[in-house]
């Protein structure tokens, strides 16, 4: 099961990987502003296993999106191992959301012209690495999901949960540090919503560090911090004891 | 990496084929006329070149009329000209001359007689030293000592109901037949009697007057400057430029050019419709970036760069420019092939020469590759430029 951990150092560090300081993020919708969020402050330690819970339209996806480096707050800093993501150009953005960051999403979000395969290699494609070696990769993080029959079956051809699961393997192509998951379970029945989690679990006990967007308080019942929002803000945030 | 984004671009290329493929259509037949224009300009030019080859680039040619422009074509003027004069100046070899006349006919024996006005060209007899390709079909050439003898254009015999041997009259007086032309010996003039040079300044009173001189310049002489002494020399003599010298080189360019210009002009008109190809093709790429918002936004989220999306969508539309260009070639050169076969089928002249330039193929695929990228250009742009985080909420 380890074969591929890797990346994240041994031991948990004091630095923060992620950290969030007073940080809004508003839309604009004509004259009216919707505030998504406002002012949250999080840190977010290496190899940390945090659920970000709360009810919808509470801000859950935009703070995700922020810690993934797929948007700039509109106030507030956001320092990404150390650096404030706002004075970063879009390429460098782009940078490490593909060396650093896998991303999860409740809609699986895989390319539906591709085949398993392929949507894994997809993120090694824009990172420049060999045909070969990327290929090898793939397939191996597919046998890891339990997908090792269905490399060659586009999207439309898998099951949600065999999608999500190769969703996974996708966000591990590139080997990242942190693995961001947006309701990975949503769309999923609970056996196969607890495969994933499953395998959260183990990235994370390999050494990720893992973020789980869920409202669903028995997904985040595998996390081992649990934050929770209302109304763009952060409640609540109970450090609980490893299980 | 190109390969990789090729691939890609396949894959996304592949699952709209209906699209694609009509996306393709279009640049295939901006690309099939120009080609196929292109391509026949060439074949004409190749088949004049040859003709050309045929004269021998050892001639030069005076004709009356001064600067290029006031010349009404060779058969419509006559002037005086010194043919010693041309014969002393150094490079030429031999001086031959030609008068174009109209003049009255009589041929056949009653009640088959016919008569009328036909073109009747008067030739100095060792033209055939000049024109290699003066050839005939049967009998002989005019001798030195040829006076009242006549060679028929090939048409002749069936309009005249005369033959080899027989006598025909011209303007009163008879000539013997001697020889029948091959066609087209000399210009297009199938339906002329040609007749000793003297003997048409005989008949018609008009001696001296010629309608075109052919000079052919010695062997290891530059024809450009044998001619263009033969102008200071002819200028002086006469004591003005009533005239014009030209090569067949200066032909050949002169011809050259004017196929350029009706090539440039054809290719223009059919420039737009590959206009219209390319609108096509940005068409398709916007709404392929619509359609695709949501994966882009998955591609930027793994990693993606800017540039990269740009580029996915540039070899996209490249790619299909490429391929209509491909076709649209092979089509274009299908149809110039199919031009020569009719026009040697039904003409029966070889107006035009088929062949494949390379410049050409390599020029037109290029060109559409281009083309297909350049409209791909805005659209990859504003596929480039999509927040992530709002292509990803696109539905
Ligand atoms: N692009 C946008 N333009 C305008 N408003 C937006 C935009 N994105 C999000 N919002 C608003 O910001 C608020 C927070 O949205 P967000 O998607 O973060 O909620 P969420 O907690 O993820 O909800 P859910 O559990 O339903 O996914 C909502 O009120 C939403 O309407
Ligand atoms: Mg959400």
């Amino acid at each position: 099961m380890n074969s591929l951990r890797l990346a994240a150092g041994a031991g948990p560090s004091g630095r923060a990987l992620i950290e969030l300081r007073e940080v809004w993020k508003t839309y604009r919708m004509g004259k009216v502003e919707v505030h998504a969020l406002r002012g949250v402050s999080l840190a977010v330690a290496e190899h940390e296993f945090l659920a970000v819970m709360g009810p919808s339209g509470s801000g859950k996806s935009t703070l995700m999106h922020l810690m993934g480096c797929l948007d700039l707050p509109t106030r507030g800093t956001i320092l990404f191992d150390g650096a404030d993501i706002s004075s970063l150009k879009g390429s460098e953005l782009a940078e490490i959301r593909g060396r650093q960051i896998g991303f999860v999403f409740q809609t699986f979000n895989l390319v539906h012209t591709l085949t398993a395969l392929e949507n894994v290699e997809l993120p090694m494609i824009f990172q420049g690495a060999p045909r070969a070696s990327r290929r090898a990769r793939a397939v191996e993080l597919l046998e890891r999901v339990g997908l090792s029959d269905r490399l060659q079956h586009r999207p439309n051809e898998l099951s949600g949960g065999e999608q999500q699961r190769v969703a996974i393997a996708r966000a591990l192509a590139n080997d990242p540090k942190i693995v961001l998951c947006d309701e990975p379970t949503g769309n999923l029945d609970s056996a196969a919503g607890m495969r994933v989690l499953e395998s959260l679990r183990d990235l994370n006990e390999e050494g990720r560090t893992v973020i789980l967007v869920t409202h669903d308080a028995e997904a985040a019942g595998y996390a081992r911090r649990r934050v929770q929002m209302r109304d763009g803000r952060m409640v609540e945030a109970a450090e609980e004891a490893l299980r | 990496m190109i390969k990789d984004y090729l691939g890609l671009a396949v894959r996304s290329m592949s699952h709209r084929q209906k699209r694609s493929w009509l996306t393709i259509i279009g640049i295939l037949i901006g690309i099939t006329a120009v080609v196929a224009l292109v391509s026949l300009g060439q074949s004409m030019q190749r088949a004049v070149n040859k003709q050309f080859q045929q004269f021998g680039y050892n001639l030069i040619t005076i004709y009356p009329g001064g600067l290029r422009g006031s010349y009404r074509g060779p058969y419509s003027a006559t002037f005086e000209l010194d043919t010693d004069l041309i014969a002393s100046v150094d490079g030429v070899e031999a001086v031959e001359a030609m008068l174009y006349k109209s003049a009255y006919i009589r041929g056949g024996e009653p009640p088959d007689e016919i008569e009328g006005f036909l073109p009747v060209v008067g030739l100095s007899p060792g033209i055939t030293k000049v024109f290699s390709q003066f050839k005939l079909e049967q009998g002989r050439f005019f001798t030195e000592t040829d006076h009242y003898t006549a060679i028929l254009g090939q048409s002749v015999p069936k309009d005249l109901g005369i033959g080899v041997g027989e006598q025909v009259e011209i303007e009163g007086q008879a000539f013997e037949v001697v020889g029948l032309l091959a066609e087209s010996g000399l210009g297009n003039n199938n339906s002329g009697i040609f007749i000793p040079l003297e003997a048409l300044w005989e008949i018609l009173g008009d001696r001296g007057k010629v309608s075109m001189v052919w000079a052919k310049v010695g062997q290891g002489y530059d024809a450009e400057v044998v001619a263009e002494r033969l102008k200071a020399g002819l200028k002086e003599a006469r004591g003005k430029e009533d005239f014009t010298v030209q090569t067949i080189e200066d032909l050949q360019k002169l011809i050259g050019q004017a196929i350029g210009i009706l090539q440039a002009f054809l290719g223009g008109i059919a420039g737009i419709s590959l206009l219209v190809g390319g609108i096509g093709v940005m068409n398709t790429m916007y709404t392929a970036v619509l359609e695709r918002t949501r994966e882009i936004g998955v591609m930027k989220a793994v990693g993606a760069k800017d540039s990269h999306i740009m580029w996915l969508f540039l070899i996209e539309s490249g790619f299909m420019g490429l391929v209509g260009g491909a076709i649209g070639t092979a089509l274009g050169l299908g149809m110039d092939i199919l031009a020569v076969v009719i026009t040697k089928r039904f003409i029966q002249t070889n107006v035009l020469e088929f062949g494949i330039s390379a410049w050409l193929v390599i020029g037109a695929l290029a060109f559409s590759f281009v083309i297909g990228a350049l409209s791909g250009l805005l659209p990859a742009r504003s596929a480039a430029k999509l927040k992530p985080v709002e292509a990803l909420r696109y539905e």
